[in-house]
């Protein structure tokens, strides 16, 4: 690969203990204007009081089902939308200060979206579209070029015969190789991958998880993985965070939240999956119902209304993260020593129980 | 034995447009006996919803080229007129599809348009009709049924939509329900309860049930046959557990393994390289050849025939060997 003059890939700044990025007290309500004269209508909590890092190298995968909050969060992120409050760090640096301006935050992080179609500009080639953001941030004509025919190569198209094509001529797996041959344009160390193979037929999504995996070696990236699959997310994520109505559920590592989860809806929702063996077939749903609206959620707990263990306590009291016996943290107070559940570690009703 | 609740032979389908001819479905054969339920598995573009369509005749009727037989219920919908199939639909076969919010009408509200279907096909009073929306709601597992029968479509979740319209769609009993990935859009924790639902019903009023889907998921918990669809054929067709476990078809060999499943973590995905033909063409011979591993001369000249290595379990492909 031929390695042009300007825009190499950015320098570590804080060395490998400190996270590429922390989110902290990250929140986002979105005003409803259905009162009279938009008063007065309430706000949609689309995500509260987000915690969480992600270090350097990994991938982080988020799951969640609709409405959970993962696509405000990774817009969040993205600083395509302001926070209502809270704060996103990127390796130490404040993302929006001076330190860190918001066109040197996006060199450093790009995105990679679900819908391969509706996020390429359908006037431009393929060449053009992946070659615009180097050219925006400086690098001449000619180099940009020759860096968007180097990344088409690495996603696996023939520059001499995808180049000068529209998006429209291409299929959604190909596409989708454009959209992220274009978020590595800029050499950026984070991506963002919200729901990038959810579109696509399996045998494409196996060569596009393949492709992200080998990427991700070759340009030394770290990834935010969002979906709604959790046999992708298990198999791409070395953290996983599981979101529920805008808050955190449970975050940890992916084999501590597959093997044995701490919170019951990060159960519920792995017991969810189909199975593909006929004899393990599901007889009972884990879950009725379908998730609250995020307009009016639920008080304390936000899971509380689903949930099989619910307590009167679980409907007065947040719960907040807490390590959980397996590695991971759980925010549930079944699993917070004193928190007055009864299966709480230490609980005396636990302990006439046992 | 009885005759098969659903008997198609040789169907093919073709969009004519001015431009070009698309070869959507290239000869599909198969039965499905009374209480069974098959899947139909295939990629987009394999023509699944098209096989799904003709057995209702909801092809587009101008644009549609259909050949062969598909009769269902004894009535022969190739030849069947549109106020025949009217009739037809509904009362003998129903289809619920992947987005309740437009297969619902958004201007009535859930209880008046099961009403207006028993109305229509069995000619009940309006009191009785709405007693009868009421029954299957509650059969539907909507919580809080008679409140919710003056429910708009926007009023309800996905979860809840996906239920009526299945309420709609059961509204007449048929004998053969059809599904167009009717859980594709849902939550996981929501497909889950769709799914076990369709299985419950489907064993309770003892319907045959047609399922197209591209998740093997889906497929694990809810099919007794499978088939599997490439490029406007059945490349493949057998039991579940036979199918899941041995697939024979090369094709069927790599959307299993290309499937990432838990266990996985670490392993490089095997995939199929290239992408399917285009039908404005029919292909010549095995139109999986040129993105087999395993293609030889025998796959080139004609479409293979279906091979049988054990009673029930088929595949299209030249390597299968017919049992001795």
């Amino acid at each position: 690969m031929t390695d042009q003059t300007s825009l190499l890939s950015l320098p570590d700044v804080g060395g490998p203990a400190q996270p590429l990025l922390t989110v902290r007290g990250l929140t986002k309500h979105f005003p409803l204007k259905t009162g009279f004269l938009g008063r007065g209508a309430g706000v949609v909590r689309a995500v509260d009081e987000l915690d969480f890092e992600v270090m350097k190298g990994e991938t982080l995968g988020i799951v969640g089902e609709s409405g959970c909050g993962k696509s405000t969060t990774s817009r969040l992120i993205m600083a395509l939308m302001a926070p209502t409050s809270g704060e996103v760090v990127f390796d130490g640096r404040q993302v929006g200060s001076r330190e860190m301006p918001l066109k040197e935050y996006r060199r450093q992080v790009q995105m990679v979206f679900q819908d391969s179609y509706a996020s390429l500009n359908p006037r431009l080639t393929i060449e053009e579209s992946i070659a615009f953001a180097p050219q925006v941030h400086g690098l001449s004509r000619g180099d940009s070029r020759a860096r968007a025919r180097d990344l088409l190569a690495a996603v696996g198209l023939n520059p001499d015969q995808f180049a000068r094509r529209y998006p429209h001529e291409l299929s959604g797996g190909q596409r989708q190789r454009i959209n992220i041959a274009r978020a590595l344009a800029l050499r950026p160390r984070l991506v963002l991958l919200d729901e990038p193979v959810s579109a696509l037929d399996k045998s494409v999504e196996a060569q596009v998880l393949n492709l992200l995996q080998d990427l991700k070696g070759q340009f030394g990236l770290t990834y935010v993985f969002i979906s709604h699959d959790l046999n992708v997310v298990q198999y791409m994520s070395d953290r996983v965070l599981v979101m529920y109505l805008g808050r955190v559920a449970e975050v940890g590592p992916v084999e501590a939240i597959y093997a044995s989860a701490a919170h019951p809806y990060t159960a519920a929702l792995l017991a969810s999956r189909p199975s593909m063996d006929p004899d393990l077939r599901r007889t009972e749903p884990p879950l009725v119902g379908d998730p609250p609206n995020p307009i009016n959620p639920p008080p304390g707990c936000r899971f509380h209304t689903r949930c099989g263990f619910a307590e009167p306590v679980c409907s007065t009291t947040v719960p907040v993260l807490h390590p959980a016996p397996a590695g991971q943290q759980a925010a549930c107070l079944m699993v917070v020593p004193g928190s007055g559940h009864s299966r709480a570690p230490g609980s005396v009703a636990r302990g006439i129980a046992a | 034995m009885s005759a098969p609740l659903v008997r198609v032979r040789d169907l093919e389908v073709r969009f004519v447009t001015r431009d070009a001819t698309v070869h959507a479905v290239n000869g599909v054969s198969f039965d499905l006996a009374e209480r069974e339920s098959l899947c139909i598995l295939g990629e987009s573009g394999s023509g699944k919803s098209v096989t799904l369509r003709a057995l209702m005749g909801l092809n587009p009727p101008r644009r549609t080229k259909l050949s062969g037989t598909v009769v269902v219920g004894g009535h022969d919908i190739v030849a069947a007129s549109e106020r025949r199939m009217a009739d037809i639909r509904g009362s003998t076969v129903s289809m619920i599809f992947q987005e309740p919010m437009t297969a619902l009408d958004p201007v009535f509200t859930i209880g008046r348009q099961i009403a207006e279907t028993v109305i229509r096909h069995e000619g009940l009073s309006r009191a009785s009709a709405d007693a009868r929306a009421l029954e299957l709601l509650e059969l539907v597992q909507i919580p809080s049924a008679k409140r919710r029968l003056d429910a708009y479509p926007h009023e309800l979740s996905g979860g809840l939509r996906q239920r009526a319209m299945i309420a709609i769609a059961l509204s007449c009993r048929p004998k053969l329900l059809l599904a167009d990935e009717p859980t594709t859009a849902l939550d996981a924790t929501v497909q889950i309860q769709i799914l076990l639902l369709l299985r419950r019903l489907q064993q309770e009023m003892g319907m045959g049930v047609i399922f197209v889907t591209h998740d093997l998921g889906v497929a694990g918990e809810i099919a007794d046959r499978v088939a599997v669809m490439y490029a406007g054929r059945f490349i493949e067709e057998g039991p579940v557990r036979g199918l899941m476990r041995g697939p024979l078809h090369p094709y069927a060999q790599g959307l299993l393994g290309a499937t990432v499943h838990s266990g996985m973590r670490g392993e490089r995905l095997t995939t199929i390289p290239g992408a399917p033909p285009n039908l404005e063409r029919v292909p010549k011979g095995c139109a999986f050849a040129p993105r087999c591993a395993q293609v030889e001369e025998a796959c080139l000249p004609a479409v293979p025939e279906f091979r049988s290595p054990v009673p029930g379990h088929a595949a299209r492909c030249v390597r299968v060997r017919h049992a001795a």
